[in-house]
This record gives structure tokens, C-alpha cells and sequence, in this order.
């Protein structure tokens, strides 16, 4: 194997959103350290700038067909890894400009805050391009050790402290594990970058199950699926709400992205042999996280749940295993980034006033703030798949997909668990508009909150009213997949059709 | 292939559009008044009275005798996964589109003097109510069907929660909604497999584009009949549980019994569920209704007899006329499966007969609570002393709701029967037995309610305190404006249905040859 690196100035240009990203982190730095009293907000806006160049130049990337590998292959900029990190940053500006009010209260805050959030997600960026089992591995580490600190950031908190401690220990558990799946699959093939080992990939043998077992549990644990979901509710409702809701969309992007490549190109000569697998961990978590969401108090950890029962929808798209599968989860993602921030944008503002995130006290939202009440409404019914949502147009995609590659009754399951999770969003539907406040003075929404959850309202709506230009988006960004509509998978699940 | 005439052509500009996002406007527009309590109601009946001038001239610009879909729109929404947005409406769907236009207005005007608290969000959610309702209407493309037949829930769960006035409202809506949701969603299943089978189709004869929804594209593919099977199944449980047809029923005495009259209106007097068999199933799936037919016209016969005895015990007249709905429903179950043309023909029309009879009895069930009495109305007695118009509007009404001869019920029941008797003797002459059980019901019950000696004097009320029954005012002018044009309509249809039968004919005989054994599948173009 060469490893000798030739780095040509036209390589480093495929480079350039992440090499301006981390300079622009650099400067928010020395910004900080600025010992005269710069208000912090600045650097909160100073982040969103930064993020928002970023955001410009993966666009102009994708329009004009920037594309290439990189490092021998590790790294690659396909029009997939720049539609992940367009999801990305999007998803860490709404994050940013939802912390910006909030943080300030914090005790002990500090501008490092802004520098741990956009450190992570240019680690997500880099791990949407992850290419070889190193990469995966190093931008996976380099992802979630922003969010280490970020999750025991309320220093004085008993709770945020025990999420971190737990999130800690088991992140560094999964990282070995990855490292023991990684070290398998390189020993079985001799191969690193994921299309060669497609390709050396003769008869499977158990070392490379074991391999891509472990793998997938790695990735597992970052999507929270289940039986790896563990971590989830105790550290959603610990950490700070802001790194929650980032926690829940930027590295769960960045996770499937790898899944994607993984599944869909690495293996996807065994689509056959995969598929149980996935079928078992999407039914599992769907119906678990709906059922035990049912049982919640607190708002949080309600939307812990829903968002193992949100995976497991998304991964129907990956047991689907042909192209519109991966259409649909790419979608998914959107329909989920504008629903769950939102939701947790709205948990936030309220949390802001009342100081709380318990359920009960989201009694009579609408008579305090019928803006607050209007915009979850939206999200949990978009969360609920209820048309003409965002969720709506997504779930029908991922179904479709899922019966076209002829797994019925994994649809039954799916579309069962709408009905399951429809009682629960209702339960808090109801507490906010026939419920009666017990402190009725209306709550005031700050302007960038305001615009923040503005946008997760306009994404929600247009996604599902005028989804066109975002699914021809998708399906443009996918063909790296074409070659899966020819493999015809057969597996126990599929539905008779003959005659 | 049907035929398609086009908005532009017929009308000049995109009216069945109008009809849908008109009431949508208008809600948001009633959302931006001040909490005016009378410019909201007037606003609500303006905007439902335009609807109903616009839905007289679309009646008059319809084209009898064909059938063709008229006044299409066609633009495309996702193409993608083949889901356009199409709206069109034929001699099925027409009468539908102007029954909830009429009723709409109906129950605005009913709404007027109720107290009602929160009016600004009852307005709104009854035009939202009206616009969902159109909406599944007019859709020609199934999802567009799917989308408005799921949203028509959020406003549906609103009033019943919200505005409900029995005692099991809080469980009735969720109730509702699990319960159509769970239909629906398995619904959806059976409509991604039409999509699927479209595309097998598509791929084998190299037709451009491969996914598609739409009603009139997916006519023009041949299915298999294993496959039709599952997919009636699955439609079944989307459309029995809305409809409802018995053993899916549960819901529907609850609701009816405890939201608000608005909703019973909706729910009861525009048969959704009955709509969709004719406008999908049966067109789209004629192997599979003609192997259903007759363990359907069972399940039909069931649920005329099991509706009309159960509508025998009940004492609360809200709760008999939702028992008495499943014994209708069940009536055009068992036209619209005897798959020849009178049974269809009398199902399609008993469903817009039943939309002025049930309403009728739901608005006269909201004329007298409105007056203060309870839910039991038996044990009041003598009623029609104080309030005779309003005891005669009653038996009108009550007598064509069970088909009595002169009366719309006649018409629809008669042809239900012809067809029925064509099929097989047996299964005519039990549903000639539900007419009878339904003339009993409906007779003992007014008896015991407005003839039979009076036994309680006095209306205990919680709101209003205690009152003598002999000061009950009657009808006022805005009642007998409502109960006027109902029975208008139940006259019209009795006595002279021909306008009637020309506009639904040509598309009733389109859907026969769909069905007959003869004709095959349309070969694609």
C-alpha cells in the first residue's frame, strides 16, 4: 500500500469549507481570549457568520460539481458528503442561534461553549467525507469529544454531570469497539478504504461478520438505536438543552452517512444477508421508543424516545437497501432536523421563562404564548408523520421504499408505531390547548429564538407542501447508489406477489 | 379510459381549488379578526354562503350524461414517486361536493346563537373541517385522497375536544382519532402496493414515468387478483372505520353522542367511508369486489339488523341516531356490493339522501338540547304541545330517514332493495326486514318523545336552572330556515329525483362495466 502524500493546491480546494471553518474557530478563540469584556453574544453571532460562509461555499460546491478523493482515498467529496455537511451546518446554525439567549444563564460560561459546538460539527463535517475505516474512526473520535465537554457543561448540575460521566464512559467503550471491529475486518481483507473491501470481499468468513457486527454497533450507539440507546434519555435530559438538540441531529447526520456508505456500497453484494438484521433493530426501536414514551413527564426525555422511534423509521431506509432507500433516509433527516430542533427550540424558550421542562407545565401554552403552542403543535405532528408535514412526505418515502423492496410487514410495523406515538404527541397537544395555565402571564419569546423557530416552521411546511426541489436535490445527490436497483434481494419477509 | 374536461375549458378558472382553499382562507382570515364575537359568525357564514353559490353554479355548469371528469386541474406535486396534484370530480362525486357545501352553511347558521366558547377557534376549525372534507372529494390522486383524508382529523379532534358537549368527550376524540388513524395507516399500505403494481406495469411496457398515484392512471393497469384481494383488505380498513361499517362501529356512538352537533353533522351526514368503496375499491379493484360480494352484502345485512335492534334500546336520541347510521350504512353497503346498476345507483343516492335525513335529525337533536333538555328524551314526554313545527319537522324528517314512500329515503332504499332482490331473494328480504325494524325505532321513540302523555314537568339543568316544559319556545326563524331546506331537499328527491339521476347515471353505468365479468382491462395507450 502507498501512503505517500502528494497534496496538490487543487486537493486542498476540496478542503476549503473545513480549512475555513476551523480558521474561523481559531479567530472566535482569540477572539475570547480577549481579556477586555466582549459580550459573548458577539461570538455566538460571530459563529453564525462563520457557519453561514460555510454553508455558501458547500453550496456553490455542489452546484458547480466539486467532487474528488482525497489522502489515497481516505477522504472523498461526493455529492452525498456535501448534501450530509449542507445538513450538518444547517442543523449547527439553528443550534447556534437557539443557544444565543440561553447559554448566557448558564453558570460558569464561557465563549468556549460556541468554539465546543462548531469544533464538533466540522468533526461531523469531516465524518460525512470518511472514506476508510481510519477516517471513520477518527473523525468519529473527533466528533464526540467536543460533545464530552459539552454534555457536563452545567458544572454545578448533578444531572448534567452524571450525563456526561455516562456518556464518557460508554463513548470510550464504543470507540474500542469500533477499534476491535475496524482491526477485524482490516486483518480478514487487507484492505482499509470501504470500496475495496467491497471488492475483496469474497466469501464472508467470521472474523469479517464479527467485523462488520461490531461495526455496525459502534454506529449504532452514535444513532441511538436499539438495544444501543441506552445512554440516550439520560443524557438527553443531563446535558443543557441547546447540546441535546445538536446532539440529536448533526452527529446522527454524520453517523448515517457512514451507515450509507457502509451498507450501500462496502456490503451491499449481501443485502440478503444484512437485511434481518436491520428489519429486527428498526421494528425494536420503533415500538420501544413509542411505547415508553408514552410513560414520560418530562419534555425531554419525551423527545428521547420519540427520536429512538424517529431511527428506527430511518433505519426502514437502510433495510430497504435499494436507491430510493437511500433517497428516503436523506430526506428523513431534513424532515427530522426541522421537527426536532424546532421542538427542542421550543423547549427551550419556555424553559428560558419557567425554568422547567416538565410536561405538566406546558398546561395552557396557548393562552401564554399561542406562537410557542402553534410551532410544537407543527413539529410534533410533522414528528408524527401527519400530512401535509415534512414527517408526512418523509414516512411515505421511507414506506415506499421499504415495500418496494417488498418488506411489508415492516411497513405494518412502521405504520402501527404512527398510530402509537400520534397518542402521545396528542397528550401534549391537549396539555397546551384545553388544559388551563396555572400561572397564566403570557411568555415572551426573544427575536433570535423567534427566528430560529421561524425557520424550522418554514422548513417544516415547505418540505411538506413543496418537496420537489429537495427530493430532485436527493435523488441527484444518491447516484452513487444507481448500481442497487439492479440487485434483486430476496429475504423471508418478502410478500408473495406472484401472478 | 375516462375521459377529462378541464377546468379552463368548462368554467374558465380552477373552481374545485377554489372550493377547497376558499374555506382555508377564510379561516385564516377569521384568525387575523378582532375577538368580535358577531363579525367571526358572520365572517364563517359569509365565507360557507360563498361556497354554496359557487357549488349551485358548478351544479349547473356539470355535464349530465357522461362519464367523464369534469373540471380537472392537473400540476405536478412530487414527481419523483409519481403523486400529482389532479382534482376532478365525476356523476359520483358532484352531488357530495354540493351536499357539503349546503351543509356547511347549515351548521354555521345552527352555530349562530349557541353559546359557544372560544367562537373565533369553532369558526376555524369547522371551515378547516369544510375545506379537508372537499378536499377528499375532489382528489383524483390518491395520496392528495390520503393527505386530506388525515388532516380532516386535527380539526376533528379539536371539536370534539374542545367543544364537545357529553360527558365521554374527552375519551371520544382520541378514541376518533387512533381509531381512523389505525384505518388509514393500513390504508396507506394498500396504496403504495397500487403504486408498486403500477410500476411493475410501467417497467415491463416501458412507459414513462414509473411511479404514479393517480385514480385514472392506475385504472388503466391490470392486477392480479391475489393482489386486488390484499389491497381491498387493506382500503377496507381504512374506509370501514371511517364509514363506519359494523364490526368497526365502536367508535361512532361515542363521538356522535359527545361532540359538538357540528361534528355529528360532518360525521354522520357525509358518508366518507361508503364514498371511498365507490370512488376507489370498487373501480379499481373489480376482481376483488366480485369475489367480496357476498361475504360484503353479509356484513352489510348484519349491520342493517344489529344497527336498527340496538337503535331499539336506546334512550338518548343522539346515540339512536348513531345506531340508526350503521343500520343506514349498512343499506349502502349492500347496494354498492350488489355490483349492478340499481344496487349502485341506490347506494350513491341513499348517501346523499341520508345526508339531509340523518343531518336533519341531528340539527332537530341540536334544536331541542339547545333548549335545555337533557339527553333522555323519553322521559319528558308530550313535546309537541309547546313546540309543533318543530314535533313535525321531526316526523318528516324521522319518517325519510327510514325511507318512507313520497320521501327521499323511498327512492334510495327501493333501488338498494331491487338490486339486492337481483342478487339473491334472501338477501332483499332481510333488508326489507331493516326497513321495517328502522320504521319501529324511529316511530316508538317519537312517541315516547312527543306524543306519549308528559311525565316530567320540569327540565332540570345545570346551566340554565329549572324551567316548566310548557314554556319551550318553538322553531324561530333561523331553525325553520334550517329544517325548511333539508326538507325542500328530502321532497325534491322523493318526488322528482330525475336531475338527479342524470347527473350520477353515466358515471354509475361506467362503474357497472368496470365491474361486469365481461369486460376486460383497458388496454393502455
Amino acid at each position: 500500500m502507498n501512503f505517500t502524500l502528494s497534496l496538490s493546491s487543487a486537493d486542498l480546494l476540496l478542503l476549503l469549507p473545513e480549512i475555513f471553518l476551523t480558521l474561523w474557530i481559531c479567530m472566535l478563540l482569540a477572539v475570547d481570549a480577549i481579556p477586555s469584556h466582549v459580550d459573548k453574544k458577539v461570538i455566538g453571532n460571530l459563529s453564525i457568520v462563520g457557519l453561514c460562509a460555510t454553508l455558501v461555499t458547500l453550496i456553490w460546491f455542489y452546484i458547480n460539481g466539486k467532487t474528488g478523493t482525497l489522502f489515497n482515498g481516505m477522504y472523498v467529496l461526493d455529492p452525498m458528503a456535501i448534501y450530509f455537511k449542507i445538513f450538518i451546518v444547517t442543523s449547527t446554525i439553528l443550534v447556534v442561534s437557539m443557544s444565543i439567549e440561553s447559554v448566557e444563564r448558564f453558570p460558569a460560561f464561557r465563549g468556549e461553549y460556541y468554539f465546543l459546538v462548531l469544533m464538533s460539527a466540522l468533526g461531523a463535517m469531516l465524518m460525512a467525507s470518511a472514506n476508510d475505516l481510519v477516517s471513520i474512526f477518527v473523525t468519529l473520535e473527533f466528533t464526540t469529544f467536543g460533545f464530552y465537554i459539552l454534555v457536563a457543561y452545567l458544572r454545578e448540575d448533578s444531572k448534567s454531570n452524571e450525563a456526561g460521566l455516562k456518556f464518557f464512559i460508554l463513548g470510550a467503550f464504543t470507540a474500542g469497539i469500533l477499534a476491535f471491529g475496524i482491526s477485524l475486518i482490516y486483518g480478514a481483507t487487507g484492505k482499509l478504504i470501504l470500496t475495496d473491501i467491497a471488492q475483496a470481499v469474497g466469501e464472508p468468513s467470521a472474523a469479517l461478520i464479527a467485523g462488520f457486527l461490531l461495526l455496525f454497533a459502534a454506529l449504532g450507539f452514535k444513532i441511538g438505536a436499539v438495544p444501543l440507546h441506552t445512554w440516550i434519555p439520560d443524557v438527553y435530559h443531563g446535558a443543557p438543552t441547546p447540546v441535546t438538540a445538536f446532539l440529536s441531529v448533526a452527529p446522527k447526520g454524520a453517523a448515517l452517512a457512514i451507515l450509507l456508505r457502509i451498507f450501500f456500497v462496502t456490503l451491499a453484494g449481501f443485502a440478503a444477508e444484512w437485511v434481518w438484521l436491520l428489519v429486527l433493530v428498526a421494528i425494536i426501536s420503533m415500538t420501544y421508543g413509542n411505547i415508553v414514551a408514552i410513560a414520560q413527564s418530562n419534555m425531554k426525555r419525551l423527545l428521547a424516545y420519540s427520536g429512538i422511534a424517529q431511527i428506527g423509521n430511518v433505519v426502514i431506509g437502510l433495510a430497504a437497501a435499494n436507491k430510493m432507500g437511500g433517497e428516503s433516509i436523506m430526506f428523513y433527516l431534513w424532515a427530522y432536523l426541522f421537527a426536532n430542533l424546532g421542538a427542542f427550540a421550543v423547549v427551550i424558550a419556555v424553559a428560558h421563562i419557567i425554568n422547567s421542562e416538565e410536561i405538566e407545565d406546558y398546561n395552557g401554552l396557548n393562552r401564554r404564548s399561542p406562537f410557542l403552542a402553534f410551532a410544537m403543535l407543527l413539529f410534533l405532528l410533522s414528528l408524527a408523520g401527519v400530512p401535509p408535514l415534512a414527517g408526512f412526505i418523509a414516512k411515505l418515502y421511507i414506506f415506499v421504499a421499504a415495500m418496494k423492496a417488498g418488506l411489508i410487514a415492516l411497513v405494518i410495523v412502521g405504520l402501527i408505531n404512527v398510530v402509537i406515538s400520534m397518542y402521545y404527541y396528542l397528550i401534549v397537544v391537549k396539555k397546551m390547548y384545553i388544559n388551563e395555565p396555572t400561572d397564566p402571564s403570557p411568555l415572551t419569546v426573544s427575536p433570535t429564538m423567534t427566528v430560529g423557530i421561524s425557520v424550522a416552521i418554514a422548513g417544516t411546511l415547505i418540505l411538506g407542501i413543496y418537496p420537489k426541489p429537495f427530493i430532485d436535490w436527493t435523488v441527484h445527490a444518491t447516484q452513487m447508489f444507481n448500481h442497487l436497483n439492479i440487485i434483486t434481494t430476496t429475504n423471508p419477509f418478502t410478500l408473495p406477489f406472484g401472478g | 379510459m375516462l375521459e377529462e374536461i378541464f377546468a379552463a375549458t368548462q368554467i374558465g378558472f380552477p373552481v374545485l381549488s377554489v372550493l377547497v382553499f376558499l374555506p382555508l382562507i377564510g379561516a385564516m382570515l377569521v384568525w387575523m379578526l378582532k375577538s368580535d364575537e358577531f363579525l367571526i359568525r358572520i365572517t364563517g357564514i359569509a365565507i360557507t354562503g360563498i361556497e354554496l353559490l359557487l357549488t349551485v353554479w358548478l351544479l349547473v355548469t356539470f355535464k349530465s350524461h357522461t362519464a367523464a371528469m369534469q373540471f380537472v386541474e392537473q400540476a405536478d406535486w412530487i414527481p419523483a414517486i409519481g403523486i400529482s396534484y389532479h382534482i376532478g370530480i365525476d356523476g359520483i362525486s358532484v352531488l357530495f361536493v354540493g351536499v357539503t357545501a349546503l351543509l356547511s352553511l347549515l351548521t354555521m347558521l345552527f352555530s349562530w346563537d349557541l353559546a359557544i366558547e372560544k367562537v373565533k377557534g369553532y369558526v376555524m376549525a369547522l371551515l378547516a373541517l369544510q375545506a379537508t372534507i372537499m378536499g377528499i372529494l375532489v382528489s383524483l390522486d390518491l395520496v392528495l385522497f390520503f393527505v386530506f383524508w388525515e388532516l380532516m382529523l386535527i380539526p376533528s379532534y379539536f371539536l370534539i375536544k374542545l367543544w364537545g358537549t357529553g360527558k365521554l368527550k374527552e375519551h371520544a376524540a382520541l378514541q376518533y382519532v387512533l381509531y381512523t388513524l389505525t384505518g388509514s395507516m393500513l390504508m396507506l399500505v394498500g396504496i403504495i402496493i397500487l403504486d408498486l403494481n403500477y410500476q411493475e406495469v410501467a417497467l415491463a411496457q416501458g412507459i414513462q414515468p414509473t411511479h404514479s398515484f393517480d385514480f385514472l392512471a392506475l385504472l388503466t393497469v391490470p392486477m392480479s387478483e391475489g393482489k386486488q384481494l390484499l389491497v381491498f383488505l387493506l382500503l377496507f380498513f381504512g374506509f370501514a372505520s371511517k364509514a363506519p361499517i359494523f364490526p368497526l362501529h365502536t367508535w361512532l356512538a361515542n363521538t356522535l353522542a359527545s361532540g359538538p352537533i357540528a361534528i355529528s353533522v360532518a360525521l354522520a351526514g357525509i358518508k366518507l367511508g361508503t364514498y371511498g368503496f365507490l370512488r376507489f375499491s370498487i373501480p379499481l379493484l373489480p376482481d376483488a369486489s366480485r369475489a367480496l360480494l357476498i361475504p360484503l352484502s353479509i356484513l352489510a345485512l348484519v349491520g342493517i339488523i344489529y344497527g336498527a335492534f340496538v337503535a331499539l334500546a336506546q334512550s338518548d336520541l343522539r346515540r339512536l341516531l348513531a345506531f340508526s347510521s350503521i343500520s343506514h350504512l349498512g343499506f349502502v353497503l349492500l347496494g354498492l356490493f350488489t355490483l349492478n346498476f340499481h344496487g349502485l345507483q341506490g347506494g350513491l343516492l341513499q348517501m346523499i339522501n341520508l345526508a339531509f335525513t340523518t343531518t336533519g335529525l341531528f340539527f332537530i337533536a341540536g334544536f331541542l338540547y339547545s333548549r335545555g333538555l337533557q339527553d333522555d328524551l323519553t322521559r319528558y314526554g308530550g313535546l309537541v304541545t309547546p313546540m309543533p313545527a318543530l314535533a313535525g319537522f321531526f316526523l318528516v324528517i324521522g319518517l325519510a330517514s327510514v325511507g318512507f314512500p313520497g320521501t327521499n329515503g323511498f327512492v334510495g332504499e327501493f333501488l338498494i332493495l331491487l338490486g339486492a332482490f337481483k342478487v339473491h331473494w334472501a338477501f332483499g328480504a332481510i333488508g326489507v326486514l331493516g326497513v321495517i325494524l328502522g320504521l319501529a325505532y324511529i316511530m316508538w321513540y317519537y312517541e315516547r318523545a312527543m306524543l306519549a302523555p308528559p311525565q316530567e314537568t320540569v327540565i332540570k339543568n345545570d346551566l340554565k336552572g329549572e324551567r316548566p316544559v310548557s314554556t319551550l319556545r318553538d322553531l324561530n326563524p333561523r331553525e325553520w330556515v334550517i329544517a325548511l331546506s333539508l326538507t325542500i331537499m328530502i321532497f325534491w328527491i322523493g318526488l322528482y329525483p330525475a336531475p338527479f339521476f342524470e347527473m350520477m347515471d353515466a358515471s354509475v353505468q361506467a362503474v357497472v362495466d368496470r365491474v361486469s365479468p365481461s369486460t376486460r382491462f383497458v388496454a393502455l395507450p
